[in-house]
């Protein structure tokens, strides 16, 4: 196993370890937890030694009986340790003076390890006591290993503990448990969630390094070796420590008493043999795998009897997950029915999201036994907290089952919330028009019943289609209907809700002011209607939305507060789309190297995640690369379309358009006629001018475009016709540096070396190359060359001007000297110095000097 | 994992003397590589060294652009490239 995260505690031990070649000597005891990695630290050091150090190494067993002098016994096994006579001597005391004159006298310095010494006979303990008492002038480091969480307050190791401690040269250290990182890198490629494997093995390394390799199960080793500590207890204590293993945290005194009849001081045993820690409540165990491990072997009808018996205990509590997780073990249908739903709702109520999807999914199994109201109501909560962990798939589930009740219950009002949900889902899975066909059947169900909550419901998501698909007239319509009734009806968070549909529908269609000013308005409303959950949604249409208008910085803000927002309330969802949009904002504000590392958090395509996220990162991320004239442009592209492509066009429209660009770039113009000609038709019956105008560009940019259409956003339209300076311009004050040098390629020449720059500024290297081949063809001479590339910093090798300034610092010559040499200025050698210095991985001049002597010489 | 062709160019020329210096910045190249799970197999050096075309395997051309940049290093273009070699179709 690695050593990660011991490399400060190696050089220690290799310090003390140095020192001992000198003739001074240390004795170190190791503290470590089971698995914490003592023997993998001791090895290390071992191997540090080398060949120049003799290492002796033993052990002490658990023995019922223990070897007298056991580790000497292993040393002198060993016919290279020097030690075989003196197993022999029966006078202990002879004995140790012998050992310690061996430690003083040798010629190679000694690495001496004892391992577990917590385990080690009376007469190695005097041994240690008299050695650690001497070792200071000896040519050794005697280092012992044990486990301090095993050592109660009576252990014979504490004496010994307690005298050597205050004396010189002999030090504690502690192998401390894994962080996360470290578990992380343990981990490597795995598909494993370090958080979660960290928390369950508190960072212990062994557990850490057994768990990686089992499919998430208890590991049989671990098992092993954790039932082999408790087995050392005696009955009382085993009992009460089985009781607190079915505790999904720690166990009460007295609930320990009341499960297994044991007294206090049989708990209080087995903390001192380190099986269980306490914390203010009562008793647990100090590893969630450790807990695991002996609920696991307790046997099943013992083990259901102590969670039935629990819940009974528990009956006055109100901590509904407590009550919950043991009705859940004890498998009873009626029991989990009993406690999971409440315990869902209060997590839910409280934004643990993740944790009230774990009691819905435990009870979705015995639902047949609701009645049929309740369990519809049951499965409405259940998909909501699906939809807010962005597990798409199985809300989708879910709400067929919703529609089969509300049709088999007939009712009307149930009936339209049904199709609305499934709207919902379906549209999340990425078939719109299959969306859109629910959507409108829940309005016909609920129309003719007049004024209803449900109906309110139904509107504001058939308005929410409409802006999807960037309808604005008909989507502003329904957008009143539904302000109208829900204020009739005084429904609160829908009227905030149908405020920021219309501010979506206007920001994204119409009047960009007008649209921000109406989605703050939905988050005031929706904070005095008691729905803070408005103002995310509200965030997240201001952010894509300003993203797809164009204003960029805005839109980065407001993405930002919305992602701080859903971070703290569980909803991945939310995240994850807008972390793909500022992918794209990025990419299109020319800050490449951002935009990738954005679009890849995101690009890893989990089947059960909303689809428009990753459509937006490969999109960000695909034309990147098409720009940059990189591999795998095209292939990101594809996926991103593939994904997308049931779905609405406002999520395909860039991706398309990358592509159609790669196309010209590659002069295939035809290929990108025949890739836009159906979305353009298709944006050409929407009101969103960016989605008309970039497809309209680039129809146009490769000879496909007849005629100009109307209502396009104003760049792209001055591109088309021709105002080639007012659409630098703009762009340039919108900040789309690579549509701006687009725009200057058509003017003079002036202009198109600005343009040049641009592109060679960014790393524009197709549309580079393409403009320079044009200047040619049109006889236009000194074209300027590619940036210089020198003006990265460091390159690896010395650049022939830093090896001459090298060759002059190591003739000591100063800067102000070397400047003179060169005739270049005192600052430009400053400046490549210190490119010398960094790449030779020295600091100081004298440094540098002493490395030219080392290569002449 | 696929493979890439980088061209870089040095105006001034690409200079790695032949010792120890030398050595300690290839050690440095390879090690900031591994970062970004990018290897470097092997460059080929034009006569005046103003320009080299290098092999790399890495998970994607973001990966050898950060590996770049943490390097120093200049990229003109990245290719992904395939080998094609007369043996395979004369065979023996």
């Amino acid at each position: 196993m690695p050593t990660l995260e011991r490399d400060e505690l190696l050089a220690q031990l290799g310090g003390y370890l140095e020192r001992a070649h000198t003739g001074f000597g240390t004795f170190v005891f190791l503290d470590g937890e089971a698995g914490a990695g003592k023997t993998t630290v001791a090895r290390a050091l071992a191997e540090i030694a080398g060949a120049k150090t003799l290492v002796l190494t033993g052990h002490c067993d658990p023995l019922s009986t223990p070897r007298p002098l056991g580790p000497l016994r292993d040393m002198a096994a060993d016919s290279d340790s020097g030690m075989g006579d003196l197993a022999g001597p029966d006078d202990r005391y002879e004995v140790f003076s012998e050992v310690l004159a061996r430690l003083q006298h040798s010629i190679r310095p000694i690495l001496m390890i004892i391992e577990d010494i917590h385990w080690a006979d009376a007469a190695t303990l005097d041994m240690l006591t008299y050695l650690g008492r001497r070792i200071g002038n000896t040519k050794a480091l005697v280092l012992t290993t044990y486990r301090g969480d095993e050592i109660g307050p009576d252990h014979q190791l504490r004496p010994v503990l307690g005298d050597l401690l205050t004396k010189p040269d002999v030090h504690r250290h502690t192998v401390e448990m894994l962080t996360t990182d470290a578990v992380r890198t343990l981990a490597g490629d795995r598909p494993v969630d370090a958080e979660t494997i960290h928390r369950v093995t508190g960072g212990n390394a062994f557990y850490v390094t057994e768990l990686l390799v089992t499919d998430g199960s208890v590991p049989p080793t671990v098992q092993e070796a954790v039932l082999a500590r408790v087995g050392r207890l005696d009955e009382e204590a085993r009992a009460a420590v089985e009781a607190v293993s079915i505790a999904p945290r720690s166990m009460e005194a007295d609930h320990i008493k009341s499960l297994v009849g044991t007294p206090s001081a049989a708990a209080e045993r087995a903390l001192h043999a380190g099986v269980l820690v306490g914390d203010e409540r009562g008793y647990r165990f100090r590893h969630e795998l450790a807990r695991l491990a002996v609920e696991d072997a307790i046997p099943d009808p013992r083990r259901v009897d102590y969670h039935r018996r629990m819940l009974g205990v528990l009956a006055s509590s109100d901590d509904t997950a407590r009550l919950a997780h043991h009705a859940i073990e004890t498998g009873d249908p009626e029991l989990i029915l009993e406690f999971a739903p409440r315990a869902a709702s209060d997590a839910s109520r409280r934004q643990s999201q993740h944790e009230a999807v774990r009691f819905f999914a435990a009870t979705h199994p015995h639902v047949d036994a609701m009645a049929p109201l309740e369990r519809f109501r049951f499965l409405d909560e259940y998909q909501r907290s699906l939809y807010s962990v962005d597990n798409q798939a199985t809300a989708g589930k879910i709400a067929v089952e919703m529609l089969e009740i509300a049709y088999h219950l007939a009712d009307p009002l149930l009936l339209g919330r049904a199709h609305r949900t499934h709207s919902r889902a379906v549209w999340l899975t990425g078939a719109t028009e299959a969306a859109n066909k629910e959507a409108k059947k829940a309005l016909e169900i609920l129309e003719p019943l007049g004024d209803s909550e449900e109906l309110v419901l139904s509107l504001r998501i058939c308005a929410h289609n409409e802006m999807l698909d960037r309808r604005y007239r008909t989507g502003m319509a329904y957008c009143r209907r539904a302000v109208d009734m829900a204020e009739r009806i005084g429904f609160g968070t829908e009227h905030a809700m149908a405020i920021l549909t219309m501010g979506t529908l206007e920001l994204v269609n119409n009047d960009v002011e007008e649209g921000i000013r109406l989605l703050e308005r939905s988050i005031e409303l929706g904070k005095q209607a008691g729905a803070p959950r408005v103002e995310n949604v509200a965030y997240g249409m201001l952010g894509t939305g300003g993203g797809e208008v164009r204003v960029y910085e805005r839109a980065l803000d407001w993405l930002d507060s919305g992602i701080a927002l859903d971070l703290a309330q569980d909803h991945d969802y939310g995240v994850a789309y807008a972390t793909a949009w500022k992918a794209r904002i990025k990419c299109e504000q020319g800050k490449w190297d951002e935009a990738v590392a954005l679009a890849e958090e995101v690009a890893t395509y989990d089947a059960s995640v909303a689809r428009i996220s990753p459509v937006t990162a490969l999109g960000a991320l695909g034309r990147v690369r098409v720009r940059r004239g990189d591999p795998g442009a095209e292939k990101a592209l594809r996926q991103s379309i593939d994904l997308g492509e049931t779905g609405a066009l406002q999520h395909i429209w860039a991706p398309l358009c990358a592509l159609a660009e790669m196309y010209w770039l590659q002069n295939k113009p035809e290929k990108a006629i025949e890739l836009l000609e159906e979305p353009l038709r298709r944006v050409l019956t929407t009101d969103t001018v960016w989605g008309r105008g970039e497809i309209a560009y680039w129809m146009w940019r490769v000879g496909g475009l007849p005629q100009v259409p109307d209502n396009l956003a104003a760049p792209f339209e001055m591109m088309i016709t021709g105002d080639w300076k007012g659409a630098a311009a703009e762009w340039n004050r919108i900040g789309c540096p690579y549509e701006e040098a687009l725009a200057l390629s058509e003017g003079d020449t002036e202009a198109k070396f600005g343009a040049l720059e641009i592109f060679d500024s960014l790393g524009a290297r197709p549309a580079g190359q393409r403009l320079r081949r044009l200047l040619r063809e049109a006889g236009i001479d000194s074209v300027p060359r590619g940036p210089r590339k020198t003006t990265l910093e460091n390159p690896a090798g010395l650049t022939a001007r830093q090896a001459e300034v090298y060759d002059l610092v190591g003739r000591g010559l100063s800067n102000g000297e070397i400047a003179e040499r060169l005739f270049i200025s005192q600052k430009t050698v400053e400046h490549h110095v210190s490119a010398i210095f960094s790449k030779l991985g020295v600091a100081t001049r004298s440094e540098a000097i002493a490395l030219t002597r080392e290569n002449e010489g | 994992m696929p493979r890439y062709l980088v061209e870089r160019t040095f105006p001034d020329g690409l200079e790695i003397p032949q010792n120890d210096v030398g050595a300690a910045m290839i050690a440095r190249v390879v090690s900031n590589n591994t970062n970004e799970a990018v290897t470097w197999v092997r460059s080929f050096v034009i006569d005046d060294r103003t320009k080299t075309f290098c092999i790399y395997d890495g998970p994607t051309p973001e990966s050898i652009r950060r590996a770049a940049t943490s390097n120093g290093l200049p990229i003109d273009s990245i290719s992904e490239i395939t080998v094609l070699d007369p043996y395979f179709y004369i065979g023996g």
